[in-house]
């Protein structure tokens, strides 16, 4: 390859800022000055309802293991529970714990990348 | 340029003299709209991309880190810009199989000629995939400096070394008859 030829023609390509450029990036920049700041993202108000909301989380992570410990170690228990006992009596309790605890799950990491990610979003490092 | 004015205009500026920023778009916006120019090709959308690459520079002039120059940061940070920009709305494309190259190449005779090949081999810079073309765009930007491409693209010199190669290997490819065999003038100089 004729490296001088692509050199020289990549290296010649060359244009001059309009004439009022540099004023109209001035005037944005004033513009831009003058604007009042960005609302900052209002903790105080919103930290209420995130503990609010990180409590219920850790409760019902905390309720989730427990049902499913208990489901695991003490079927007797389980299948005491007049709500429980006719599924565990039809043998599916088991299948239907680790099906439901999945979406639980599921649903439990997806709220918590909403709010991660909602929180990322107003404090603008998205 | 001199480094010194920049760190002079950018202290005032974040002293809260707004004015002094005009020193910094002056000494810098050739540059800048260049840059962008060799990124979209087009004149009227390259003033369009510097000016806010000049905003963006305004707002995070405190996070310039005076280790560096402030010409890299900026450079970086308009390449930043530029980058994004024309993955969020491409410049005028053409694909690379479409650019028809001269039939004879010994035909480049005359200067209206010769501005047809260089205009053939800007658009096929163009028509390349993203990669290549932002390194290619940037060593020449840089006067073929493969250090500073590598500190504007934030990648090691290594890979832009490498893309460089396979830009310059591809642009090769499509247009065999300007850049892979020597002219015959040059021929016939050797």
């Amino acid at each position: 390859m004729i490296h001088d030829d692509l050199d020289r023609i990549l290296s010649e390509e060359e244009i001059l800022p309009s004439s009022g450029f540099a004023a109209a990036v001035m005037d944005a920049v004033r513009r831009e000055a003058a604007a009042p700041p960005p609302i900052p993202f209002p903790w105080k108000r919103a930290l209420p309802g995130l503990a609010i909301a990180a409590l219920a989380l850790l409760w019902a992570l905390v309720s989730l293991a427990r049902l499913v410990g208990e489901a695991a170690t003490a079927r007797i228990p389980v299948a005491q529970s007049p709500v429980l006992a006719p599924i565990w009596q039809a043998s599916t309790l088991q299948t239907v714990i680790s099906a439901k605890a999945g979406w639980v799950t599921l649903a439990l990491v997806l709220t918590l990348a909403s709010v991660i990610f909602s929180v990322r979003l107003a404090s603008g490092r998205t | 340029m001199s480094a010194s004015e920049d760190q002079a205009d950018v202290e005032k500026v974040l002293t809260g003299d707004i004015a002094a920023f005009e020193g910094i778009v002056r000494r810098w916006q050739g540059p800048l709209v260049n840059l962008a120019y060799r990124f979209c090709g087009d004149r009227g959308r390259s003033e369009e991309m510097a000016q806010e690459a000049f905003l963006r520079a305004y707002r995070a002039l405190s996070q310039w880190r005076r280790d560096a120059a402030f010409s890299t940061w900026l450079f970086a940070l308009a390449t930043n810009l530029y980058r994004s920009e024309l993955r969020r709305i491409p410049g005028r494309m053409t694909a690379l199989d479409d650019i028809a190259e001269p039939k004879d190449p010994r035909a480049f005779t005359s200067e209206l000629e010769a501005a047809d090949r260089d205009h053939a081999v800007r658009r096929a810079v163009f028509a390349l995939p993203a990669k290549y073309r932002e390194a290619l765009v940037l060593f020449y930007f840089h006067e073929m400096d493969v250090t500073a491409a590598a500190q504007s693209l934030g990648l090691p010199q290594g890979t832009v070394k490498a893309r460089l190669s396979r830009g310059r290997e591809i642009l090769r490819s499509k247009l065999p008859q300007i850049l892979g065999t020597p002219r015959l003038k040059e021929k016939e100089a050797r």
